[in-house]
């Protein structure tokens, strides 16, 4: 029996990729000139797969690219325009569990908490302390 | 039982930054449709948070609301709530554990007076004292007026919980209530649906650990993030329903074609939920899309709307027998006046 | 229950009994009045009683020349709000699922954006009825409680489906709830004013049509 479970409004194209890219450049503008960043969220926006395929087509790819293993993965890049920077943050199975376009210098996500930065000023302390007295011991033992 | 440490303080032990309060607040606030820039400080409240302590009673129930949060897609995402609060008590899952359980629940509620939430599934009976649920001993009515006493919200889970769901339905033979009905001095969020969408449950109480407040809701109770607006409104099939271009049975030309569902009842028009867009398991899917009319799960009396496959614009219930009554009773009524104006012609005529 | 379960059940249950109680009431009371029985023989080659009786329901739509250009008016936009509600009620497809549930009959349904252009009309037309209605000094003064009425639960139907349908204003279970309960106002009212001669045109132009052709009136 053939079924056609995706109806035609589902999967064309809407032309939703060309208002995005108004928005980006909008939000561009604003970054470019008062250095105002802005997050546009995918996720809530009536997006079919095409017009998703073609925003990423238009945005292309630009020079940086990463991935942070947190909970499953998270892929961010930046897009061939700069300051225009795509983030995907997927769960366990690689489902995309949210999408969104950040028009900033650099996205919150790649930045390193403050709180990580003191607890890691804390353990690296520790670490030297303790690789440091090992050294001594074994001078010591040694000599 | 719930920590002192901040939640920050106990991923960071396990070796997880604070990134991750990014990551799961960039999620929670798309779902609850706040702007990308509230993440900010979702993350910031949530790494100040303490491990929620939650106690989850399941009364009158089929355990599908246990099943939808516990399948929710993405689990390393969503496991995330499992390290944010504290599930001190769950019948369900710890049903090995027999009496333990129930002391675990008045120690937890000992040690949180006054700062847990309680999230219960399914409806409570009151007909013949309650009697017809009851769990270790104890009716469910008794069970919930006990814990909430001391709770700091109630979380109703389920349309049973948030609506009487099922056990409510005609005859209702339990007394089957919503438990809105019986908690009436702590705050009651409904989160109904027949399941729920497990990021209903779990953005509503992300929701709360990180404002420590309750989010807006609607005349019902319901959160208006994942229920301000009706199926209808974001229903990919709502062009052909304005075109008038319906499916007039399962499998025919126009549910092949993916027209609308109006004509095999669907009550999207009139249900409130988040299936449009969240859909279910992991955004694959809904009713309407695998072609089957939505059924109005997250609604009050969705049970007793005259019937899944009636459209809305029919009515409900069956009115033959009053109606060939009125018609009965009409003609009788005419007949008689009639007969009563002919006896008095016949009486006048033969006087004059 | 909510209100629109109320609409959808009983309301609905009560409006139809008390339609059907009133209808069937109203028209057994009139066929079994005492009649005046004509002992004259009808004037020779005219048609039968019956025939004659269907002969002038359908003659009747249009006026005769003598009175058409100053009914004109009512005529045409008469015609233009009973065809319009016509097509409405049985040409839209909630409306026709709503009958199949009721009767077990069911039809191909009109295009939903054509119901809509022609419920706008249809309000614009009653509208300019009632317009005429208290413009012209004869109707005015004539004109009673259930001429006005009438009109009321006539079209808030239409009204309130318009707005329904384009889900103004309030939360939509609100709007159908509303809309069916105004349906429900016109099938109540419909047996015992003026909105009776939906059945009772029948009745009256049949027997004027007998009546005459009895007489050999050229009508």
């Amino acid at each position: 029996m053939k079924r056609d479970a995706q109806a035609p409004c589902m999967t064309g194209q809407t032309g939703m990729a060309h208002a995005v890219m108004n928005e980006i450049a909008a939000h561009l503008e604003k970054l470019a000139g008062r250095g105002e960043a802005a997050s546009i969220d995918l996720r809530s926006l009536p997006m079919t797969d095409m017009d998703r395929e073609q925003l990423e087509m238009v945005l292309g790819q630009g020079e940086v690219s990463a991935v942070i293993e947190l909970a499953g993965l998270t892929e961010v890049r930046e897009t061939a325009f700069s300051g225009v920077w795509w983030v995907r943050h997927m769960g366990q199975d690689e489902q995309v569990a949210y999408e969104e376009i950040a028009i900033t210098r650099i996205p919150e996500i790649l930045k390193t908490q403050l709180d990580d930065i003191d607890m890691a000023s804390r353990r690296i302390q520790q670490v030297i302390e303790s690789s440091g007295r090992n050294e001594f011991e074994k001078e010591a033992s040694n000599g | 039982m719930a920590d002192h440490q901040t939640l920050g303080e106990v991923l960071s032990s396990r070796g997880i930054s604070r990134r991750v309060f990014l990551k799961y607040a960039s999620y929670t606030a798309s779902l609850m449709a706040l702007p990308p820039a509230a993440s900010t400080a979702i993350a910031q409240g949530l790494a100040k948070a303490r491990r929620q302590s939650v106690i989850w009673l399941s009364f009158q129930e089929c355990t599908g609301c246990t099943e939808s949060i516990t399948r929710a897609h993405s689990p390393s995402l969503e496991d995330l709530i499992f390290d944010f609060i504290s599930l001190d008590y769950h019948h369900t899952l710890q049903s090995v554990s027999g009496h333990a359980a129930e002391q675990a629940r008045k120690a937890a509620m000992e040690e949180n007076a006054g700062n847990y939430i309680v999230v219960v599934d399914g409806s409570v009976p009151v007909k013949d004292n309650g009697i017809y649920s009851t769990i270790a001993g104890m009716t469910n009515l008794q069970m919930l007026e006990e814990t909430t006493s001391n709770a700091l919200a109630v979380i109703s889970v389920g349309s049973c919980a948030a609506f009487g769901g099922i056990p409510y339905a005609n005859p209702n033979p339990t007394g089957a209530v919503p438990i809105s009905e019986i908690v009436t001095d702590k705050p009651v969020i409904n989160i109904p649906g027949c399941p729920p969408i497990p990021e209903a449950m779990t953005g509503t109480i992300s929701y709360f650990l990180s404002f420590g407040a309750v989010p807006e809701l609607d005349h019902l109770g319901r959160p208006t993030a994942f229920f301000g607006e009706t199926i209808h409104d974001r229903c990919y099939r709502r062009p052909f329903y304005e075109r008038g271009m319906f499916a007039k049975s399962f499998d025919d030309q126009g549910a092949r074609k993916g027209w609308c569902l109006y004509e095999v009842g669907c009550k999207g028009p009139v249900t409130y939920n988040a299936c449009a867009t969240l859909k279910w398991n992991a955004g694959v899917s809904f009713p309407i899309q695998s072609g089957h009319g939505c059924l109005g799960c997250s609604e009050p009396e969705f049970w007793d709307r005259g019937g899944f496959y009636k459209p809305i614009s029919t009515g409900i219930g069956d009115a033959t027998r009053l109606i060939g009554g009125a018609a009965v009773a009409g003609a009788a009524v005419g007949a008689t006046s009639a007969a009563m104006m002919r006896h008095r012609k016949k009486k006048a005529m033969q006087e004059g | 229950m909510g209100l629109l379960d109320f609409a959808r059940g009983p309301a609905l249950q009560i409006a139809l009994a008390v339609l059907v109680f009133g209808v069937i009431w109203r028209l057994v009371l009139l066929l079994l009045l005492p009649r005046l029985k004509d002992l004259t023989p009808a004037r020779r080659g005219t048609r039968s009683a019956f025939m004659a009786g269907m002969r002038e329901i359908v003659h009747r739509l249009w006026p005769d020349k003598t009175y058409a250009r100053r009914t004109m008016f009512s005529l045409i936009n008469g015609y233009i709000f009973h065809i319009g509600l016509a097509l409405i009620v049985f040409g839209y497809a909630p409306h026709i699922l709503f009958i199949e549930d009721l009767i077990g009959l069911s039809w191909p349904a009109l295009p939903s954006n054509v119901i809509n252009a022609i419920g706008v009309i249809t309000v614009g037309s009653l509208f300019a009825a009632l317009g005429r209605r208290i413009i012209n000094p004869v109707q005015r003064i004539i004109s009673t409680f259930d001429d006005y009425f009438s009109w009321l639960v006539t079209i808030l139907p239409v009204l309130t489906g318009l707005i329904a349908v384009s889900h103004l204003g309030a939360r939509y279970e609100t709007l159908l709830a509303i809309h069916i309960l105004c349906v429900e106002a016109f099938l109540i009212w419909l047996p015992f004013g003026k909105l009776m001669h939906a059945f009772l045109v029948f009745v009256t132009r049949g027997q004027t049509g007998a009546h005459l052709s009895h007489r050999g009136v050229q009508t």
